[in-house]
């Protein structure tokens, strides 16, 4: 394969606040490959965010703090760019979709106008009216009809589903090689969803850039993701192709979440949902962050004291941070016949 | 726990009485402009809608934002003025009741909202904001009402010593069991809940859907279950109404809903939904539905939804197509439904079978 166009090596950010430090992101690894989709799942407060936000340079300031690791992009430590050098790479070599399409645009300009300043600021050369018909060519790639009219239009004029093309229109400008996704969906209605969800899909397809995608939602990293990566408690607690995180897990924290999940193919009989609440960032508990809500843990006194690194469990590149990951094969059949679901293992061939 | 949760279960017969009954409902709001504050224009939010929610069920009420389902709820709590149409509770019309009419009825209809941090009091302990309900119906002397919260906190599964403390004190998921508790301090009849679970993270929120199921199993009320995540909706609810734009577009038991939906709008809206098996994701087609939802201010004639709909034609945009039931028990309102052509599709799954 390629080099990777992103790789984070062992990065950390801590927040200080009135309660204490928090350790928003303690250790993270992964990596995105051109034209791959890295899916990056986890509950509120498991970093999830944070690890992206500490790429773009973006952590709010002085509150958030780069406590170590290293980001490389395109072969380039960003973590020693310059402010200035950071303001170039930001839109021309990643760039972010974020949630909220309604705070996300500026509403004192036209849309047309800010996508247009995101081409001019990286091109200076660029005249404006360059500048206006790649707009426009953008907005008709995220499939935003009358390109023309919409150009003059405010962010106001626009709905949910339209702004978030606008945001996309605007993250692709550039044709960055990585695309950051946080959320990008979670504020629309689920046939608008459908929309962005085909939009984003079509643009990498044509682009082949690599897109890091930020959701809770398993049924979006199921339908795009190629690699997941789950996070629990500021750490990665497992990754693997999305084939293996949905068929073969082996962290029971990603075992809890599909079994808590309820299904729209399928009836289950009824939910096992992960018991207790997720840590305090700032009291975690010792050992595996997970253990006080993990049924494996039970009168194990490795979980409690040792915090268990990532590790491969197929010699690839499935990994798991659990120190009874051979365990959870077993867990898994056992709580897929409580809650009605048939669970088939390895490859698609036995289907 | 009874063997409600098995896998598909019919609901009750259609014979059995509807113990919330709602005809024709109507909700509008004015939009008010200028100086004079004068009506310029009327939000159609809820515009005709007819169901029943039947003694022990739960009844999903599904639709994207804006579709009304909210204000249905709210309406039918006496929450909302009502433009028109009728709410019968227990066969007694409350569409017009006065504030002292409406009271012991509210004892019987309890209502959990969505977000568990607007919906509590901050300043109340959540002993306080469980016994409020029983104060203000003047229910049991004071001893009684801590009896019945330390009952109430353990039926929510939170510790009795929770009772001293205060909201901010809970996480999201602690905050809707309290929400929960206090809606079932007077012991209602019937539960309105208003996407009790779409503010909570997933694992939460599968550890309040069981909360609800095993209440509703302990005590027997109906639910009236507004969600727009779908999954959420098959796994708990009995029978299923889907909105779209102010009306109901079509009704049905959950395995007919979800094996076998019969309206255009429900059709795109399943398939919109992604579903968490990656596998065969490639070839799972998609009806993706081109633009967006109309405004209610003044929505498209005839069929609300054929701006939208692929198999639109003219006749969608004279009359307003009727809620029917074609036979199947299962109404839809559609020119063009699917519900004919169920019988030539092969049964997969074999709960869909006709019993006997």
């Amino acid at each position: 394969m390629a080099q990777p166009v992103l790789r984070i090596v062992d990065f950390k950010v801590s927040f200080n606040t009135v309660d204490g430090v928090v350790r928003a992101v303690d250790g993270v690894s992964y990596e995105v490959y051109p034209g791959e989709t890295v899916g990056v799942v986890g509950e509120s407060g498991s970093g999830k965010s944070v690890t992206v936000l500490g790429v773009m340079g973006l952590l709010p300031k002085p509150a958030g703090k780069i406590d170590g690791g290293e980001v490389w992009l395109e072969g380039q430590n960003i973590l020693e760019a310059s402010d200035k050098d950071m303001q170039d790479i930001r839109g021309k070599q990643m760039a972010m979709v974020f949630q909220d399409p309604m705070t996300s645009l500026n509403p004192v300009f036209t849309v047309g106008d800010q996508i247009a300043e995101a081409l001019q600021t990286h091109n200076k050369k660029m005249s404006n009216g360059a500048a206006k018909e790649r707009t426009i060519e953008l907005l008709t790639a995220v499939g935003v009809a009358q390109p023309e009219t919409r150009f003059d239009q405010y962010p106001h004029e626009f709905s949910g589903g339209m702004r978030q093309r606008a945001m996309v229109a605007m993250a692709i400008a550039n044709d960055p090689p990585l695309i950051i996704a946080d959320e990008p969906t979670t504020a629309l209605d689920v046939t608008i969803q459908a929309q962005v969800v085909e939009v984003l899909k079509e643009i990498q397809n044509r682009t082949n850039s690599g897109l890091v995608l930020i959701t809770h939602d398993l049924g979006l990293i199921a339908e795009l993701a190629d690699r997941v990566v789950v996070m629990y408690g500021g750490k990665v607690v497992e990754t693997g192709t999305v084939d293996e995180i949905f068929h073969e897990p082996r962290h029971p924290y990603t075992l809890g979440l599909i079994m808590s999940l309820p299904k729209l193919n399928e009836q289950m009989k009824r939910l096992l949902p992960i018991p207790g609440q997720p840590p305090s960032l700032i009291n975690l508990p010792s050992g595996c962050a997970f253990h006080p809500r993990c049924a494996m843990s039970a009168g194990r006194e490795m979980c409690r004291t040792e915090v268990p690194s990532l590790y491969s469990v197929d010699g690839g590149g499935h990994a798991s941070a659990c120190w009874y990951y051979t365990e959870v094969a077993h867990e898994l059949e056992v709580e897929a016949e409580q809650v009605g679901l048939e669970f088939s293992e390895g490859q698609l061939g036995d289907e | 726990m009874t063997n409600r949760n098995s896998v598909e279960t019919e609901p009750d017969a259609p014979t059995e009485e509807g113990i919330l009954e709602v005809k024709d409902l109507k909700v509008h709001f004015p939009i008010m402009a200028g100086l004079r504050r004068h009506q310029v224009a009327t939000v159609h939010a809820v515009d005709g809608i007819t169901f029943e929610l039947r003694s022990g069920e739960t009844l999903g009420l599904v639709g994207e934002s804006g579709c009304g389902k909210s204000t249905t709820a709210r309406a039918v709590l006496r929450l909302n003025e009502i433009t028109d149409g009728t709410v019968a509770y227990k066969g007694v019309d409350i569409t017009r009741a006065k504030r002292k009419q409406m009271q012991p009825i509210r004892k019987e209809m309890q209502v959990v909202f969505q977000d568990p941090y607007a919906s509590l009091n901050p300043r109340m302990t959540v002993s306080d904001i469980i016994s409020e309900p029983l104060k203000v119906h003047n229910v049991g002397t004071k001893q009684s009402r801590q009896d019945a919260v330390a009952k109430l906190l353990e039926t929510v599964q939170l510790s009795p010593e929770h009772g001293n403390r205060y909201p901010h004190e809970f996480s999201g998921g602690q905050r809707q069991r309290i929400g929960v508790a206090r809606a079932l301090a007077l012991e209602p009849e019937v539960m309105i809940l208003d996407e009790p679970v779409s503010a909570l993270d997933v694992s939460i929120q599968a550890q309040v859907i069981n909360l609800l199921q095993e209440i509703q199993d302990e005590f027997g009320m109906s639910y009236l279950f507004i969600a727009h995540d779908l999954s959420v909706v098959r796994h708990i609810s009995d029978r299923v109404a889907v909105m779209y734009l102010g009306k109901i577009v079509e009704i049905a038991t959950r395995a007919q809903l979800f094996e076998r939906p019969a309206h255009p709008y429900t059709q795109a809206l399943l398939s919109a939904v992604p579903i968490a098996e990656p596998r065969g994701r490639d070839q799972r087609k998609r009806i993706v539905l081109e633009g967006d939802v109309p405004t209610p201010v003044n929505p498209p004639s005839g069929c609300r939804f054929r701006t939208r709909c692929w198999k639109a034609q003219d006749v969608c945009a004279g009359d307003e197509p009727e809620l029917i039931d074609r036979g199947q028990g299962h109404p839809v309102a559609c020119y063009f439904p699917e519900v004919e052509s169920a019988a030539d599709v092969p049964i997969t799954n074999p709960d869909l079978a006709p019993p006997g």
